[in-house]
């Protein structure tokens, strides 16, 4: 009876933690659009995000592979991604395994820097364990910021073709192969049933008698503070001591069978991890923002620029990317479209000049616009308190090399 | 009778404690008295499951949630804090009132289910973490023996030197029975990583990246092995002190009933 009604508790309380968890869940999984509108502008470029495959089976590997360029831009009012960022991956819960990580070339088990300004390429390889429907994003953690989401790119797991647990094998240093998923549960139940054991044994000694609170409470007031401790008997005293003997003494054990069984441990590893930057590739294309406005009605952002060609080939304007929002030119028709990608608008981007020949300065005028503004609420630029933009301008020289590099600067809202 | 009534208590009063004495002997009035001693038993566990999980939760959260938090000098030092500043209040108004040293037996075994049933149904079957990750510690041991050296010193004072030391000192000993497996090292990648470390690279967790761990840092600062022992003194001496300082919080909370008193 009271082991019922106290079983109803915990679950009332169990239950109040699942709801958190589903609301949490739920929020992140469209991290993308909750965050302001300019600080998905001005903190870093995703570009190249590529999953692949994107229909397996449970136990099948998944790679996600992509670059992204700090932007210059970062808000001053955040800290920055130069000081601690950890390169994560949105996915809800444990459902993959993370088997690889790199950026640059660098494994990334622990957390590191990014200085402002610079590309990198990052890798991460995962083994899909549970079956489901899954928006993958990549993820940035900045410490003291929060989380910079990219795009996601769905992801559909199948239960594998066998009924046999999911296995996650390693071996140690030791040369034991163990499997994490179940990886020394054993010795976990097993202490943890002594010990609630010797709990209960210990309460069940002082509930199960006669005399319980009410009469203790009468009978200690009877004899005052000064005779209260008459109460105890010379058997609790004996019992007491048995009990504080047995658990030293198992306490001991347990921890000399650990040291025995376990002679090669050591603590937990942390530190941060260095990575070397990549620059962004010179293409010779000199850029001044003279003006940028975003008109409401049009959901379109127009930029004015001042450009200056230092190529020797002839340049065109093919991509501009802000916000994780790729605006394709469709008279340049470059920049690959990988299966499974989301948020690109393949004609949302014109150039009021299509070819600036080398030497040539002239002024260029872009505009993005697309339906994806508003899909991804970007319209609340003009709510922000810090109104200035920031993006990726691709362009692509007569061989059909790429180049990039970032624009920003303040933007002033049309509202006709 | 006398000897009461100088005590300061009114003729009414004195005599209904009499007629509370004589009660006991009656076994009608017994079979009263064990209901509502059930009744106290249900509603103070009660209040213990909600507060202690609430309260460990906001405090020591992390640490006991991931095997890779649990280090040798944060944890250690967390979890004793936040679990005897719940304990020593409830110790004092159970000792002071009826003198059974259980609370702290009472409020980690009680913790310790808790923990069970929401990392089993939370963590593991609605979030997919494998439990060898997210299993909680014990610290039904340090409960058992804080209680015990009230029971056999019956001293409020001897038991927060004894116990709230050994209960400091002892969180990681005790856990490490079934934790050590935990820090076995492994290669990856060509780093040096412990089990525990590889788990929570493996198991991703989106919203706690690896910089969230608070966890002993450089090995520069530390004297070799020795951080295990020097956390464990410090510990208890956290624990002794903290523990005394909320058993005076715990009989000041008890010295509060004067007031109901005097309104009733
Ligand atoms: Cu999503």
């Amino acid at each position: 009876m009271n082991k019922l009604i106290a079983g109803k508790k915990w679950l009332g309380s169990v239950m109040a933690g699942l709801v958190l968890v589903i609301l949490a869940g739920d929020a992140l999984a469209h991290g993308e659009r909750a965050q302001l509108a300019s600080m998905r502008m001005r903190t870093v470029h995703w570009f190249d995000t590529k999953v692949e495959p994107l229909n397996i089976k449970v136990g099948d590997i998944v790679t996600v592979t992509g670059k992204l360029v700090t932007s210059e831009w970062w808000p001053k009012h955040m800290p920055s991604i130069d000081e601690t960022v950890f390169l994560n991956m949105g996915v809800p819960g444990p459902t993959f395994l993370r088997l690889h990580s790199e950026v640059n070339g660098v494994p990334m088990m622990r957390s590191t820097a990014f200085p402002l300004g610079k590309v990198y390429e990052y890798k991460t390889v995962m083994r899909a364990r549970v079956a489901g429907r899954y928006h993958v994003h990549p993820i940035l953690n900045v410490k003291d910021s929060g989380s910079l989401v990219d795009k996601g790119t769905w992801v559909e797991v199948a239960e594998a073709d066998t009924d046999a647990p999911f296995v996650n094998e390693v071996t140690t240093l030791p040369g034991e192969t163990i499997d994490l998923e179940t990886y020394a549960l054993k010795g976990v139940y097993t202490w943890h049933l002594i010990w609630i054991a010797m709990g209960v044994a210990y309460l069940l000694y002082w509930l199960l008698r006669k005399e319980l609170f009410i009469p203790r409470f009468i009978r200690i007031r009877e004899l005052g503070a000064d005779r209260a401790n008459e109460l105890l008997t010379k058997k609790d005293f004996v019992v007491s001591s048995v009990f504080f003997t047995v658990t030293l003494a198992v306490v001991l054990a347990g921890y000399l069978w650990a040291e025995n069984k376990y002679p090669i441990t050591i603590p937990l590893q942390t530190g941060l991890v260095e990575v070397e930057p990549i620059e962004i590739p010179k293409g010779g294309l000199a850029v001044e923002v003279d003006h940028a406005t975003y008109d409401l009605a049009g959901r379109s952002l127009s930029m004015k620029f001042q450009m200056t060609n230092n190529n020797d080939s002839p340049l065109r304007i093919g991509e501009f990317l802000t916000a994780n929002i790729r605006f394709l030119n469709p008279n340049v028709d470059e920049g690959e479209i990988y299966e499974g990608e989301e948020m690109v608008s393949t004609d949302g981007l014109t150039a009021s000049v299509d070819t600036i020949q080398p030497g040539q300065t002239v002024a260029v005028e872009l505009v993005a616009s697309d339906a994806l503004w508003e899909q991804y609420r970007m319209t609340g630029l003009i709510h922000d308190p810090d109104s200035r933009f920031a993006g990726m301008i691709f362009y692509y020289d007569e061989n059909g090399q790429r180049y990039f590099q970032e624009v920003g600067g303040a933007v002033l809202p049309n509202f006709f | 009778m006398s000897e009461i009534q100088e005590n300061g208590l009114g003729a009414v009063e004195t005599k209904a404690r009499l007629l509370d004495l004589k009660s006991l002997d009656s076994p009608k009035a017994m079979k009263l008295y064990r209901r509502f001693d059930g009744i106290i038993i249900l509603i103070l566990f009660m209040f213990l499951i909600l507060g202690v999980q609430i309260q460990f939760t906001l405090t020591a959260g992390d640490w006991d949630y991931w095997i890779d938090w649990r280090d040798r000098r944060w944890w250690p030092l967390v979890a004793p804090f936040s679990l005897l500043l719940f304990i020593a209040p409830f110790t004092y108004g159970i000792w002071a009132r009826v003198r059974l040293p259980i609370m702290a037996t009472a409020v980690t075994l009680l913790l310790c289910l808790v923990s069970w049933l929401s990392r089993y149904l939370n963590f593991h079957e609605f979030t997919h973490f494998p439990l060898s990750f997210v299993f909680p510690s014990t610290y039904i041991g340090l409960g058992i023996l804080l209680d015990c050296a009230l029971a056999i010193s019956r001293s409020l004072l001897v038991s927060s030197l004894v116990g709230g030391g050994l209960f400091g000192a002892l969180v990681y000993p005790i856990n490490w029975s079934f934790m050590a497996p935990y820090k076995v090292p492994v290669e990856f990648n060509g780093m040096l990583m412990s089990v525990a470390d590889l788990m929570g690279y493996q198991y991703i967790r989106t919203t706690t990246p690896e910089y969230l761990r608070i966890i002993e840092e450089s090995t520069l600062r530390t004297f070799g092995g020795s951080v295990t022992p020097l956390t464990a003194v410090f510990s208890a001496l956290c624990g002794m002190v903290i523990y005394m300082i909320f058993l005076w919080v715990g009989s000041w909370i008890n010295g509060l009933d004067k007031y109901t008193k005097r309104i009733v």
